[in-house]
C-alpha cells in the first residue's frame, strides 16, 4: 500500500513530529508510514486523512493487483 | 514516566550486579562467564536505549506507546516466546551431557531468553513490520 503522507505533509507545511502529535502517535510511526514500512490501522488512516481534510483513499493508495 | 524510571532503576541495578560479577571474574575468569557477561551487557545496553528513547518521547510530548509500538511488542513477545521454548529444550538436552551446574544452566537460559527477546525486537523492527 502506497501513500501520499509526505506530499500532503509538505502541502500543509507540517513536520513529522507535528503530524504525529496531531494524530496522537509517535514520530517513528509517521516515519515508518512514509517509508511504506507499516500499514496503519483503519482508525489511524482515518485520523490522518481527517488532519489533511481529505478522504482516506486520497492519502492511502491500495494496490488492486496484490 | 513511572515506567521510564523503572527501566533506568532496573538497568542500574543489573549494571551494578554486573560490575560486582566482573570484579569476581577478574579472579576466576573462564570463557562461559565472559560470554554471559557480554550477553548481559548487551541486554543492559538495550534497556538503557529503550529508556533514552522514552525520555526523548517525553521531551517531545509524544505518546510513549502507540499502535506501531504495541504491534512491535506483541510480535516480539510471541516470536521470542516461540524461540525461548526451543532454547529451554536445548538446555534440557545438554543438561545431562555437560558438567555445568544447574544454576549456571538456568542463568544461561534466562540470559538467553533476554537475548532472544532483543534479537526478535531488532528483527521485527527491521524486517517484519514491512511485511505485516
Amino acid at each position: 500500500m502506497d501513500n501520499r503522507i509526505r506530499e500532503l505533509r509538505a502541502k500543509f507545511n507540517l513536520s513529522q513530529l507535528e503530524l504525529a502529535q496531531k494524530a496522537g502517535v509517535r514520530r517513528e510511526t509517521i516515519v515508518f508510514l512514509e517509508k511504506g514500512k507499516y500499514n496503519p490501522s483503519l482508525k489511524l488512516a482515518h485520523d490522518i486523512a481527517a488532519i489533511f481534510n481529505v478522504r482516506i483513499e486520497e492519502v492511502f493508495i491500495f494496490d488492486d493487483t496484490m | 514516566m513511572k515506567r521510564t524510571i523503572i527501566i533506568f532503576v532496573v538497568a542500574a541495578m543489573v549494571l551494578l550486579t554486573l560490575i560486582l560479577w566482573a570484579l569476581n571474574l577478574h579472579l576466576s575468569g573462564n570463557i562461559q562467564e565472559i560470554l554471559m557477561l557480554a550477553g548481559a551487557i548487551i541486554i543492559v545496553g538495550f534497556a538503557v536505549y529503550i529508556g533514552l528513547v522514552r525520555v526523548k518521547s517525553l521531551k517531545r510530548k509524544e505518546p510513549l506507546e502507540d499502535e506501531l509500538s504495541k504491534k512491535v511488542m506483541t510480535k516480539t513477545s510471541s516470536l521470542s516466546y516461540y524461540f525461548s521454548l526451543y532454547l529451554w529444550l536445548f538446555i534440557m538436552y545438554i543438561s545431562d551431557r555437560t558438567t555445568m551446574h544447574t544454576h549456571t544452566l538456568i542463568g544461561a537460559g534466562i540470559l538467553g531468553m533476554a537475548i532472544i527477546f532483543f534479537l526478535s525486537w531488532l528483527g521485527i523492527k527491521i524486517y517484519l513490520i514491512k511485511h505485516g
